[in-house]
């Protein structure tokens, strides 16, 4: 499938992360399959496609995690990383040492499952000072002094209760604040945030896009949001990348991608999203129409 | 906190009453005469010798009476007098219930602590020998009935190698001071405790590997790996504090069984504890001392429970919560 490599907005800036020919492999089966995208810094890019697209792995490899915890590896490719100082550097060939020292400081990640994610056992003022300790060699204090100045940043109510309590206290949307306190708690450069919403329901997924692009603008980060839902492109990115089946099938501007899209695939992502009042006059609702994949028409589900 | 305790304290009570019913009926309806088991001690079969024991200690009288007796004194905190060693319940307890402790709680906390080292290693490293040697020694470990285990160690570290003593808890002919004493009693724990430990040892360790594995796995982990912590905190505090709750209930269950485990040792190694205190009470039908053991080991299951309670909450908060608001 053709590779649009060429990023549709400002060529000349200078890429903070350029992920070139990525292959990510579990045993014999290929996650990720030659990916090549770069990331700008202060945009917001959206990597979307179907569950199993090779989406979430492609983030994983970005922060080395599929090596830990999982049985994934980077078979070949780039991941390059552009240093506060301007020095490139390729994250695959850093020591887990090294490699550490970028996790959460420099890239950091927030994930799908707010519920899941942070530790039971531990307050969330204690694990969001964790990650300032550890980065800024600050003590104790001076740690969970940088975690009420972040959830105050993040608009968590009455942060200084809050920092106490541990996650099972907290509601759905209060965790992904927390999550998302503690991902920018370093003043990380590239945010990678994965299908921060699926979780959530939609009035707390709106509200955390609005935190998330507001964040953006004072903080910064180049963000690389992935998703399957076409409604947070549309809501918060500037360029898109499509994956399907472990490899890229289209990337753009997001508003060419939405007018103009050139590849089948993403046709047929965009048309699979239902629109508002498409059953109206309908007498009981009905199923929604499936997409054909190869030639892009609509079909009628058999009721 | 406190109003757990005092709850659970309660609760003691009236389960203590419980096993007493239960215990002294079993006891009651046991083939067997005691009588004729106290006049054996002193030598004499004589039906009037045995008419004269049944009125002394009551055993005449109709099992409603004696059993409200029973719970009477046991209210005072008068356990009875033994058959056989015609000494008070109380004092014999006393007097051994030393070397139980000593014994158990060495056993316990090896297998805890030894346990739960194998398993983060073996959760960590699970295509490691080590792994694979660890599965099967846990295998043999929980498989290996504790008296053909202690027998074996006896032939091996005391007869073949002589490297430690046989059986007792301290050397006969012992002198010396008190440090000395303790050292003596060191090498006399060795073999039972380990013996007692491996048991649990085997089953300490197969939980924490599983339930290791498992929260290694977890979404929390890796946001831990996330913010660049490394590994080693990543295992021991953000996963093992997880991993180790289900661990602390099977340890938990199985304080209260200690004494049953004790009794095979205890009798296998002529260590002076409790459990051969049971096995010989069995044999001799020696009611009172057996009535108080059981009642003994009753309320430890009940303080086992209490005490898991609140290292739950200590650990897990998601409990604490749980527990102040119920």
């Amino acid at each position: 499938m053709p590779n649009e490599t060429s990023p549709a907005q400002g060529s000349d800036a200078e890429a903070i992360l350029s992920v070139r020919d990525l292959v990510v492999t579990f045993g014999s089966f290929t996650a990720v399959n030659g990916t090549s995208f770069d990331l700008f810094p202060g945009e917001t890019l959206a990597v979307v496609g179907e569950s199993g697209s090779g989406k979430s792995v492609t983030a994983l490899s970005i922060m080395r995690l599929v090596e830990l915890g999982t049985r994934g590896k980077i078979e070949q490719g780039e991941i390059l990383f552009r240093r506060d100082n301007g020095e490139v550097v390729d994250l695959v060939g850093l020591s887990e040492n090294e490699m550490r020292e970028v996790r959460g400081n420099d890239i950091s990640m927030i994930f799908q499952e707010p519920l899941t994610s942070l530790n039971p056992v531990y307050t969330v003022g204690n694990q969001v000072a964790e990650a300032v300790q550890l980065h800024q060699g600050v003590d104790k204090a001076e740690g969970m002094a940088r975690a009420l100045e972040m959830f105050q940043q993040v608009r968590i109510p009455d942060p200084e209760q809050r920092l106490e309590q541990f996650p099972h206290e907290m509601s759905g949307g209060m965790r992904q604040r927390v999550m998302i306190a503690m991902a920018l708690s370093c003043d990380p450069r590239v945010l990678i945030a994965d299908e921060p919403t699926t979780a959530l329901d939609v009035t707390i997924q709106a509200q955390i896009l609005g935190l998330m692009r507001d964040l953006r603008q004072t903080t910064g980060a180049a963000v690389m949001i992935i998703t399957h839902d076409m409604g947070v492109v549309a809501e918060v990115a500037d360029r898109v990348v499509v994956m399907n089946q472990a490899e890229i099938v289209e990337q753009g501007d997001v508003y060419d991608l939405f007018e103009n899209p050139r590849e089948r695939y993403t046709q047929a992502l965009l048309a699979a999203v239902p629109r508002l009042g498409s059953m109206t006059g309908l007498d009981e609702p009905a199923p929604f129409d499936l997409v054909e994949m190869e030639t892009v028409e609509m079909k009628q589900v058999d009721s | 906190m406190l109003r757990t305790v005092a709850a659970r304290l309660v609760q003691i009570i009236g389960l203590v009453l419980a096993v007493a019913i239960v215990n002294f009926t079993l006891l009651h309806i046991a083939p067997g005469d005691a009588a004729v088991v106290i006049a054996g001690e002193s030598g004499s079969g004589d039906p009037e010798v045995l008419d004269e024991i049944r009125a002394l200690y009551g055993l005449d009288k109709p099992f409603i009476n004696q059993f409200g007796s029973y719970l009477g004194r046991v209210a005072t905190g008068d356990f009875g007098q033994s058959y056989r060693f015609n000494e008070p319940v109380t004092s014999l307890v006393r007097d051994r219930i030393g070397a139980t402790v000593i014994l158990g709680t060495t056993a316990i906390l090896f297998a805890i602590i030894v346990g739960i080292a194998v398993g983060v290693y073996t959760a960590r490293r699970p295509e490691s020998w080590f792994s694979h040697l660890a599965t099967v020694l846990a295998l043999i470990g929980f498989s290996i009935p504790v008296f053909f285990l202690g027998i074996q160690l006896i032939i091996l570290f005391a007869s073949v190698l002589d490297w430690l003593p046989a059986g007792r808890m301290q050397d006969l002919r012992f002198e010396g001071n008190f440090i000395q004493q303790w050292i003596d009693i060191a090498e006399h724990l060795i073999l039972p405790a380990f013996t007692l430990g491996v048991l649990y040892l085997a089953q300490y360790s197969r939980q924490t590997r599983a339930s290791m594995l498992e929260t290694l796995q977890s979404d929390f982990v890796r946001t831990a790996r996330s913010k660049g912590l490394s590994e080693r905190t990543v295992v021991y505090k953000h996963a093992l504090r997880n991993a180790v709750i289900p661990v602390i209930t099977l340890a938990g269950l199985q304080l209260g069984t200690i004494l049953s485990g004790a009794l095979i040792v205890e009798t296998v190694f002529d260590w002076p504890g409790l459990g051969r205190l049971a096995f010989e009470s069995v044999q001799a039908r020696d009611a009172p001392v057996l009535l108080g053991l059981l009642m003994l080991s009753s309320i430890l299951v009940i303080l086992a429970n209490l005490a898991t309670d609140l290292v739950y909450r200590l650990i897990d908060p998601r409990i604490r919560v749980g527990g102040s608001a119920a």
